[in-house]
């Protein structure tokens, strides 16, 4: 009776061994055995584009005429933005540059903010607008930046209640150790816009995501 | 040795599957990215003073569709720029209003490059009118402002232009341009001296901005126009924005308990596996 107990024993063992290494597999795979980022389900239902007494959504079939004599008057200060396809409308403050040099992010994660230090919206130049990609609990108020498509339409309204019409040009990821200085913060020679967010992977040592989402948009209007 | 083997290839195709979930899973989708944009731009200027006003078109070479249109552009204007691809094309003048399909006054060739920006003005008088692009500057030096002036009054053949204790153009003829120099940024009077007399006009001249100042003929002797060429921002922060404090991020799950208990399920099987080896040699050995 000595032999068949111990050779149970072992059948058994070798029987939930092999269990326990598919249970160990299966939970594996369930777990890591998909690379796609996890996105919240609901997006947010699209904004209405802002109107103004000057603003014609028409269209402009031919480039836009020159306006006479294209000088170097500033347009008005930006205060709100709208970003119908992603649901964005959100008021606009002042971004300056931190102790550090670098740049100053909004206080509140349910605003952008334009950095003072770049040109207006709608003037030559790239103008330079950030937000947050989330807080510490969910989405904020760029989390929706990245699904931006060429052709999406980015509105700045203006304390004089004008509004520039942009068009998004391209979506594009950086490693933040490599930030593309040059490209968001130089010289353009037409009315731009470059809306800046985070991405990427999460570091939870710093704190910090490792890319920047940038949008890059055109005058249109 | 059946059952050994078939336990050794159960075994070995489980840490087979382990090696390839692994890298998998650590591997993070990134790149949102299109193509970077290559794009050149072109502004279109009307400087000849005893030309009406005309419309301009833009054809990608060789090609008569889908022009850029510009219309009823009159002595004086600029347009903005625009963004176009990089390559070959026409650009032709036609007189406000004439048909598209009409012969065009004047038309003429230039190349664009990716990352350059180009003026195409129609330069010189009504009688030996011109297209001709003038070469833009994108990057004045840090804190600097680069100026340039196109001269386009008919009234005074040469004019010089000054800047403070800066010459910006010495006695600069008619339908011609100054290379860009870089001056200290600020407002003040732009002087301009001609055969006739010396006006002065108030100018803006940025930091880190490119300007041409344009010379035109005005009602009344000569005026000023000043254009921003290209604009960046004043101070370029120091790397990256940090927007966004990870609520949404995907919480990296540890594989080491999935890992941890696999190697554990193979050691238990191991060690069932090698326990049965040995009374099944046992018996054997007995029943001899």
């Amino acid at each position: 009776m000595k032999l068949p107990r111990k050779r149970l024993w072992s059948v058994t063992a070798l029987t939930a061994g092999v269990l326990v290494v598919g249970a160990g597999t299966a939970g594996l795979i369930a777990t890591h055995g998909h690379t796609s980022t996890v996105r919240l389900a609901s997006r947010p239902s699209t904004v209405p584009a802002p109107t103004s007494p000057e603003f014609s959504p028409v269209p402009n079939q031919t480039a836009q005429p020159p306006g006479g004599l294209s000088g170097v008057a500033q347009p008005a200060l930006p205060v709100k933005l709208t970003i119908p396809s992603i649901g964005v409308r959100t008021s606009l403050i002042h971004l300056g540059l931190q102790a550090n040099g670098s740049l100053q992010v909004p206080g509140s994660t349910t605003v952008a903010g334009w950095y003072t230090g770049s040109p207006r919206p709608g003037a030559v130049g790239g103008a330079v607008i950030a937000g947050h990609v989330d807080n510490y609990h969910g989405p904020a108020v760029f989390y929706w930046l990245r699904d931006l498509k060429p052709g999406d339409k980015v509105y700045v309204t203006r304390a004089d209640g004008t509004i520039a019409v942009f068009s998004v040009t391209r979506v594009q990821e950086y490693p933040k150790a490599a930030f593309p200085t040059s490209v968001v913060y130089g010289p353009a020679p037409d009315a731009e816009l470059r809306l800046i967010t985070c991405g990427g992977t999460f570091d939870s040592t710093t704190g910090h995501y490792l890319s920047n989402v940038i949008a890059y948009a055109t005058l249109v209007q | 040795m059946f059952r050994y083997s078939a336990a050794m290839t159960l075994l070995g195709g489980l840490v087979a599957l382990v090696t390839a979930v692994a890298p998998a899973a650590s591997a993070s989708a990134s790149t949102t990215g299109s193509a970077s944009a290559s794009v050149g731009w072109v502004r279109c200027a009307h400087l000849s003073p005893n030309t009406p006003a005309v419309d301009v078109y833009m054809y990608a070479f060789g090609t008569t569709s889908n022009p850029t249109i510009l219309r009823h552009v009159s002595y004086g204007n600029v347009s903005d720029y625009m963004a176009v691809k990089p390559g070959q094309y026409t650009v032709a003048m036609r007189a406000a209003g004439a048909p598209s399909a009409s012969k065009p006054v004047l038309s003429n060739s230039f190349s664009i490059s990716a990352g350059k920006s180009y003026t195409i003005a129609g330069v010189g008088p009504a009688n030996g009118l011109r297209l001709q692009a003038f070469d833009d500057q994108l990057t004045a030096p840090a804190g600097k402002s680069l100026v340039r002036v196109i001269q386009a009054s008919l009234k005074e053949h040469n004019v010089t232009v000054s800047y403070g204790s800066d010459v910006l153009a010495n006695k600069l003829a008619f339908a011609s341009a100054t290379n860009y120099q870089a001056i200290e940024a600020g407002s003040g009077m732009v002087k301009f001296s001609s055969s006739g007399s010396d006006t002065s006009a108030p100018v803006e001249l940025s930091a880190d901005t490119v300007h041409t100042i344009v010379v035109l003929d005005g009602a009344n002797g000569l005026k000023v126009d000043t254009l921003t060429d290209a604009a960046g921002s004043q101070v370029a922060p120091a790397g990256a924005a940090q927007t966004g404090f990870g609520g949404t991020a995907p919480r990296p799950v540890s594989p080491a308990p999935w890992l941890l208990t696999m190697a554990a399920g193979a050691l238990l099987a191991l060690a069932g596996f090698a326990s049965l080896r040995r009374t099944r040699s046992g018996r054997t050995g007995a029943a001899r």
